[in-house]
């Protein structure tokens, strides 16, 4: 994908590589699917080569479909593991929230799908070299997944409001270019439905990001 | 280039201060008392919540490392920001958040890598603002150890006396 400038180098971002596959194992919860990390599964499937896996935990029963089919059909080569680079699996599982274990010996659990969604946006592009601005991504970020999703109608409001200024200044929710901000506020919008009914701005910025055919993923699951 | 920091007073943001007073060398900041915290970078950009603060200033002083090493660690420190903002700040009950973070510490010194980062800073203000966590039925012994190691050492005991006692 055009878009996104830079890193494809991924001993450079994740140690060198010691010959098992580098698996991102991804636990998350059926009722409410991390449309986030859908649609940056898509984006690294256009970088890397990615053997993508669904499994259903035995904590949880009656997975809608579209659920174990969400990371595309499965791949003809997947017996042959040493052919990817990237491993993405995802287990649906009863958890509070998304959790993701990658490299578990040097890493603790990363909890949250606001971080997870970080971790795996710092695979496509780098952040922002600008400190403000990288600080700016994360602050959407935070604000879209603790206030857009889960907020009160009111703090929705209020966030709505504050996009809706920031795209009054720019394109993109944190400046000039497409970030992990545009990605993380598009798919809480999307998954609370408040897409629909808002301002100019907004409405304008949404078009952007369709047209943009990165969200077919979560487009997809909120049907 | 010298950065205003506004806090509130009534309820110091100790991670915040922490953060502060550790990039000081680094980057000159200055702290003014208000009703609010906020960072004021630009008309157009200003940080209001203490994990975006701190995010700051840790990018602002990147030589201190306190973003971790390397995105491995990055992801680290990112995940025990949340951890302090959700599981430990607003919940009555910090019995299955001190399991977890007595696990994750059994092993290790720091949260994050081999020295310190923003992880240790906003989960130790997290727990001072919480004086009640010590005696919670069940020990936490690598919690405790961490927790009175930082406690011990000159910006956390600073910061803790300036402040901890305006909460309380």
């Amino acid at each position: 994908c055009a878009i996104f400038k830079g890193t494809t180098n991924l001993d450079a971002l994740l140690g060198k590589d010691l010959g098992a596959l580098r698996d991102i194992v991804i636990n998350a919860n059926p009722a409410k699917p991390p449309l986030t990390l859908l649609v940056l599964h898509g984006l690294l499937c256009q970088r890397y080569r990615v053997l993508s896996t669904v499994h259903v935990h035995s904590s949880v029963s009656g997975v809608r479909p579209q659920l174990l089919s969400c990371l595309g059909p499965k791949h003809a080569d997947s017996y042959a593991r040493h052919m990817f680079q990237l491993g993405f699996t995802l287990i649906w599982k009863d958890v509070p929230k998304p959790q993701m274990k990658f490299s578990v010996r040097n890493m603790c659990p990363i909890e949250g799908e606001a971080n997870v969604a970080r971790f795996l946006f710092k695979l496509l592009a780098p952040y922002p070299s600008d400190p403000a601005l990288a600080t700016l991504v994360d602050s959407w970020v935070d604000t879209a997944f603790y206030q857009l999703a889960d907020g009160s109608a009111k703090e929705r409001a209020a966030v709505l409001r504050a996009v809706n200024s920031a795209l009054g200044r720019g394109p993109w929710l944190s400046g000039p270019e497409f970030s992990l901000a545009d990605v993380a506020c598009y798919c809480c919008l999307l998954q609370n439905g408040s897409a629909a009914s808002t301002a100019a701005n907004v409405q304008r910025w949404i078009k952007s990001c369709e047209n943009l055919g990165h969200f077919g993923p979560a487009q997809l699951l909120v049907k | 280039m010298a950065l205003n920091l506004t806090i509130n007073t009534s309820d110091p943001p100790l991670g915040v201060l922490l953060a502060a007073e550790h990039v000081k060398n680094a980057v000159q900041v200055s702290v003014e008392e208000g009703k609010d915290n906020s960072l004021h970078i630009s008309d157009s950009i200003q940080f209001s919540d203490a994990n975006s603060i701190c995010r700051y200033l840790a990018r602002v002083a990147p030589a201190l490392g306190l973003y971790g090493a390397n995105m491995m660690e990055q992801t680290e420190v990112d995940h025990w920001l949340e951890f302090s903002a959700r599981r430990l700040c607003d919940q009555p009950d910090l019995t299955s958040a001190l399991g977890d973070l007595d696990k994750a510490l059994s092993l290790r010194t720091f949260l994050v890598g081999r020295a310190l980062t923003l992880a240790d800073l906003s989960v130790w203000a997290a727990l001072k603002d919480r004086s009640d966590w010590p005696g919670q039925g069940k020990p936490f012994p690598h919690v405790s150890r961490w927790f009175f190691f930082l406690n011990s050492q000159a910006p956390f005991s600073a910061v803790g006396t300036k402040y901890g006692r305006q909460k309380s």
